[in-house]
């Protein structure tokens, strides 16, 4: 039994309210991966499940046991930190080892332990050397190694990868996918970037300003976000919000007009409109217009943001198509590609059917 | 023609600069204060005034101005005239620093007994200028009738004595054994033999020192008394009578009545007690350029008009005769009742034998009136310390195996260098064209090295191989190094022996060090806490001690550890607890040492604590709390493994400094009791300075300690070793 369980969780330091009340389960085995901008109160909120900070008010449990005056060496948890945290003075092998002595284990036991991580973690022929020795990937490892070694409830990552280069981070994603698949245990990550938000979790909370935002499969959160900050926050680039309002089966902004989909329900008059980038395309006439201010190409396709009468939208551009900064274009909406949210962006009112739903549908 | 003008008014010009060019100043040497400075002052204006002469004159502190003159006269930086007591006057006549006076003093111009003080061997050397002896002060208020038996002195003292208020009818420098020789000598103890060694071991010795013992033990008279505390004492009226010389007359404030009088005669023996009597005189130095000029200095100083400044403003006694002509000193009852006094003053030995009295006498004074040490005891643990101190100079030995053994080496070395040199196929100046800069560069510091290190160190490592004595060196091999390895003339337990001394170093340098890293690392972990507020005053008033020079931290503690008034006692006795006389007993002197040093030590190691605790991460104390580390294994495994690389080397230097830390040992125990609290380096210094000019001896104490220090130096680069590798 390893869930973990948030009810009302409230902190802050000093005057400054950092978590706001928050409700959040994490199951056994699940990959929780937390995201949101710097200060959001991810990183906080992993401090209070490991027991490093207090919490001023609400609950945390751990396999069903509430934990709030438990010390972190009691909860059974492991962490791994962004700067890793190793203990220079150690070794590899007594850093490995250095949970399991401290919990009076049998020399044997952490013998084979320890051996048992290095093995999976390609650590063997380092384990005598000390951390200052190592690169960083290979601390990396040894970090995650000495969380993996104690076999706890709980593993907490907190940016573990943030002070990787590109590759290593991708192959390090990788790693931990499989160790996820391996180990089958709970894990809690916290981090700012959506990518491995995307790639890692089973499911993903979204945090802004202390409040969870929305949580949910990765792709659930993509393709339906609740409110305005989730769709802008996940997804590259960010999804473009248009004003509009209702004009009988329109949507009419400045400068645009869109058919209104058949499932909005009635509501204001005015509403927000989301629509990816990946889902506009440049095109020879469409409802957007406007002038091309940069053009970023990625090979395959690419991305141009162009200034409209609604201000600057970004569009998908197919590889034969041709666009120049300073172009007149036009921007056309694939088919249903619609989110509408309400005019203060809180709340979604409906989102474009999902195009694998409707393939299964079919 | 126009040449031979030319060079005729040159010659002219040259010989007017010469007749105006003034004569070099006379160089004078004293160590007076006070008034008798200021007379001194007037007296030697009025030299000028005379003859024209100027003279410079330069004070010079009294415990360190007999060695300045030793060192300093026969390498030509001395005085051309010098003010000194009589007492080391072969000692200076043996290192030929004196001109004798002949042709120039008149004997019949001063009392006889003050120019018989000065000669040697016949000759006269240096003119009287004034005697100096004790007499007893009394304050007239509170003894109208002074004691003129010891009897009546013992009768009077116990009216006039009130310990719980802090009142005591007499109070001298019973420490000091000038001040004691008066009782000796009153109980018919001699101080030297038939043969002119001292001794020691005499029932005078044994009676004078119970006598006094006496006194101090039925509280009427206080104990561990410094000139200082005497002067207070009966300016505030708390004490009715002293026992001291002129120089005393200054220092008592006006308000206060007073007389100065016989001391007491000994009422078992019917003998007067005999101060000794000093005779200070103007010397004239050996190598003084100005011989005549000198000479007519030192005279001038001694008679007439200087007499009579040197009576009315620096209240001496003068030697001349002529000088009780003048109507202000005749009129001066305080000169003539030392005059009095002086009558039955023993005069002062100016032999060496005199000099060696002093220390033994010294240990056997704080013996007797701080310690346990029983009167009758006290002479022999004088003559052994005596004995000890005043080792006969080892056999002379031949440099020549040393020599040759230095010239083999050398050649050796020196062909092993040629011989091992890989062969060079470029020259050096091809090898470094840029020598001429690379030297420029290094040449400031290597000169400074070489005269402050190598220089020193070398004369050092040869004075160790030499003995001297009054200005000879002889040269005795390994001999000093002998005599102090296998500790001859004292039982290696005895405070004297080196075996004893660098146990006593060693428990020094480790108390010191484990007291101030583990305090100064306690406060660090305190003053880290982010949450402590006024953290950063803490942390200012907690260097305070280490800002403050450590010889001023010393003699506040000194002070605070007096036996009667102290504030340490003073706090004792408020918590009802019985005062410590802390420098009677090894085990509280040495405790007040370490308490005064860890005093100056802590806050050293607190800064670097401090620095090597904030260097440590915050994550690792968290990730070993998830680890589950309780506070105490956190300190264990990661605080304490952390902070070794910034603390070893700390330790190390601490440990060093510790080793050689001479201000506190001086000043605050000044190796009481009996040397037993004195360090490698303050026994050094001893040696050197304090028994006999043991130079040599000193120097091979100085090289041991640098072969303990080598080694300890060798053993910690071997701890720091995996430190540097890892």
């Amino acid at each position: 039994m390893s869930e973990v369980t948030l009810n009302g969780i409230k902190k802050s330091f000093g005057s400054n309210l950092i978590v706001k009340g928050v409700d959040l389960q994490v199951g056994q085995g699940e990959f929780l991966v937390m995201v949101g901008p710097s200060g959001c109160g991810k990183t906080t909120l992993l401090r209070l499940i490991a027991g490093l900070e207090q919490v001023d008010a609400g609950e945390v449990r751990i396999g069903g046991a509430r934990v709030n005056d438990v010390p972190p060496r009691d909860r059974d948890v492991a962490m791994v930190f962004q700067s890793y945290a190793l203990y220079p003075h150690m070794t590899v092998r007594e850093n490995l080892a250095f949970g399991l002595t401290l919990r009076k284990f049998p020399q044997a036991e952490i013998a084979s332990r320890v051996d048992e991580v290095a093995a999976m973690l390609e650590l063997g022929h380092l384990l005598e050397r000390k951390p200052k020795a190592l690169s960083g990937g290979q601390r990396q490892r040894v970090a995650m190694g000495r969380a993996i070694v104690r076999r706890p409830k709980v593993f907490l990552f907190d940016e573990p990868l943030s002070n990787l280069d590109t590759a290593l981070r991708v192959q390090m994603r990788g790693e931990l996918a499989r160790l996820h698949r391996r180990l089958g245990a709970t894990m809690i990550y916290v981090t700012h970037d959506q990518v491995e938000a995307m790639t890692l979790a089973t499911r993903v909370a979204v945090f802004n300003a202390g409040v969870l935002q929305q949580v949910g499969p990765p792709l659930e959160l993509y393709n339906r976000p609740a409110n305005r900050f989730v769709a802008g926050f996940l997804g590259s680039p960010a999804m473009n919000f248009l004003e509009a309002r209702r004009d009988g089966a329109n949507l009419v902004g400045k400068g645009f007009t869109l058919l209104s989909p058949a499932d909005l329900s009635p509501g204001a008059a005015n509403v927000l409109v989301g629509l990816r980038p990946q889902d506009l395309r440049v095109a020879a006439l469409g409802p957007l217009a406007g002038t091309v201010d940069a053009v970023e190409r990625l090979g395959f396709d690419g991305y141009a943001f162009v200034n409209t009468e609604s201000g600057p939208v970004a569009a998908r551009f197919d590889k034969g198509t041709q666009v120049s900064v300073g172009d007149k274009v036009f921007l056309a909406p694939m088919a249903d590609a619609l989110h509408v949210f309400t005019e203060d962006g809180s709340v979604a009112l409906r989102h474009p059917v999902e195009r694998e739903s409707l393939e299964v549908a079919s | 023609m126009n040449r031979l003008v030319a060079l005729v008014l040159l010659a002219m010009a040259w010989s007017a600069h010469a007749a105006e060019a003034q004569p070099e100043p006379l160089k004078l040497w004293h160590a007076y204060r006070g008034g008798e400075e200021a007379a001194l002052l007037q007296a030697t204006t009025l030299f000028t005034e005379k003859t024209g002469v100027r003279v410079d004159m330069l004070a010079l502190p009294y415990d360190a101005y007999a060695a300045k003159l030793t060192n300093a006269i026969p390498h030509g930086a001395g005085p051309d005239v010098f003010i000194f007591n009589h007492e080391r006057l072969r000692n200076f006549q043996g290192q030929n620093l004196l001109a004798p006076t002949t042709g120039t003093l008149v004997r019949a111009d001063y009392f006889a007994n003050t120019v018989a003080a000065l000669e040697v061997d016949g000759q006269v050397y240096g003119y009287p200028m004034s005697l100096k002896s004790l007499a007893l002060y009394v304050n007239t208020k509170l003894v109208p009738r002074p004691p003129t038996t010891t009897a009546e002195l013992l009768a009077l003292l116990p009216t006039l004595s009130n310990p719980a208020e802090g009142r005591f009818g007499l109070a001298y420098e019973s420490g000091d054994f000038y001040f004691h020789a008066p009782f000796l000598f009153g109980f018919d103890g001699p101080l030297f033999d038939a043969t002119g060694r001292a001794s020691f071991d005499t029932p005078g010795m044994a009676r004078s020192l119970a006598f006094v013992k006496k006194l101090q033990d039925e509280r009427m008279m206080p104990q561990e008394v410094s000139g200082a505390l005497v002067k207070t004492l009966f300016n505030d009226g708390r004490v009715a009578m002293t026992i001291s010389g002129p120089w005393f007359a200054g220092e008592i404030a006006p308000s206060v009545r007073y007389r100065v009088v016989a001391l007491p005669t000994v009422s078992e023996t019917g003998t007067p007690m005999k101060p000794f009597l000093g005779v200070e005189a103007a010397f004239v130095s050996s190598r003084s350029e100005q011989s005549a000029r000198a000479h007519e200095l030192a005279r001038f100083l001694s008679l007439g008009e200087s007499s009579r400044v040197r009576t009315t403003v620096g209240r001496q006694i003068p030697a001349n005769v002529a000088a009780y002509q003048f109507q202000e000193v005749k009129d001066d009852t305080l000169i003539s009742s030392f005059r009095e006094a002086a009558k039955d003053a023993t005069p002062m030995p100016n032999t060496l034998e005199m000099a060696r009295v002093w220390e033994p006498m010294k240990l056997t004074l704080r013996a007797v009136l701080q310690g346990g040490t029983r009167p009758e005891d006290a002479g022999a643990l004088a003559d052994r310390r005596y004995r000890a101190l005043h080792r006969e100079r080892p056999p002379e030995a031949s440099p020549m195996p040393w020599l040759t053994l230095a010239g083999v080496m050398a050649l050796g070395g020196g062909t092993a260098w040629v011989l091992r040199r890989p062969a060079q196929s470029q020259t050096f100046r091809q090898r470094y064209p840029d020598v001429s800069r690379a030297v420029t560069y290094v040449a400031p510091a290597a000169a400074g090295l070489l005269v402050l290190v190598f220089i020193p160190f070398a004369v050092g490592l040869t004075l160790s191989l030499f003995h001297h004595d009054a200005g000879q060196y002889t040269f005795v091999g390994l001999a000093n190094f002998v005599d102090i390895l296998a500790s001859r003339g004292y039982s290696i337990t005895e405070p004297l022996s080196f075996y004893f001394t660098l146990a006593v170093t060693l428990l020094w340098a480790v108390v010191n060090v484990v007291l101030h890293v583990s305090i100064g690392l306690g406060l660090a972990l305190i003053l880290k806490d982010p949450l402590l507020k006024m953290r950063g005053v803490y942390r200012v008033l907690l260097i305070i001690p280490w800002a403050v020079p450590n010889y001023i931290t010393a003699l506040m503690w000194k002070g605070m550890f007096h036996r009667q008034f102290g504030a340490i006692n003073g706090l004792l006795v408020a918590l009802d607890l019985e005062p410590v006389s802390w420098f009677t007993r090894f085990s509280t002197a040495f405790a007040a040492n370490v308490a005064t040093n860890t005093w100056l030590g802590f806050p050293f190691m607190m800064v670097v604590a401090l620095g090597a605790l904030q260097s440590i991460p915050p994550e690792l104390y968290e990730a070993a709390e998830v680890d589950g580390a309780s506070k105490w294994t956190q300190f264990r495994r990661i605080t304490l493994p952390l902070l070794k690389p910034a603390m070893l080397p700390a330790v190390i230097l601490g440990s060093v400094w510790t080793f050689n830390m001479f201000n506190i040992i001086y000043l605050v125990s000044g190796g009481e009791p009996g040397g037993a609290t004195d360090i490698l380096v303050s026994e050094a210094f001893r040696w050197a300075f304090q028994r006999n000019e043991q130079y040599g001896f000193a120097a091979a104490y100085s090289v041991l300690i640098f072969v303990v220090l080598m080694g300890w130096s060798v053993f910690t680069r071997r701890l720091m070793k995996p430190e540097e590798a890892s």
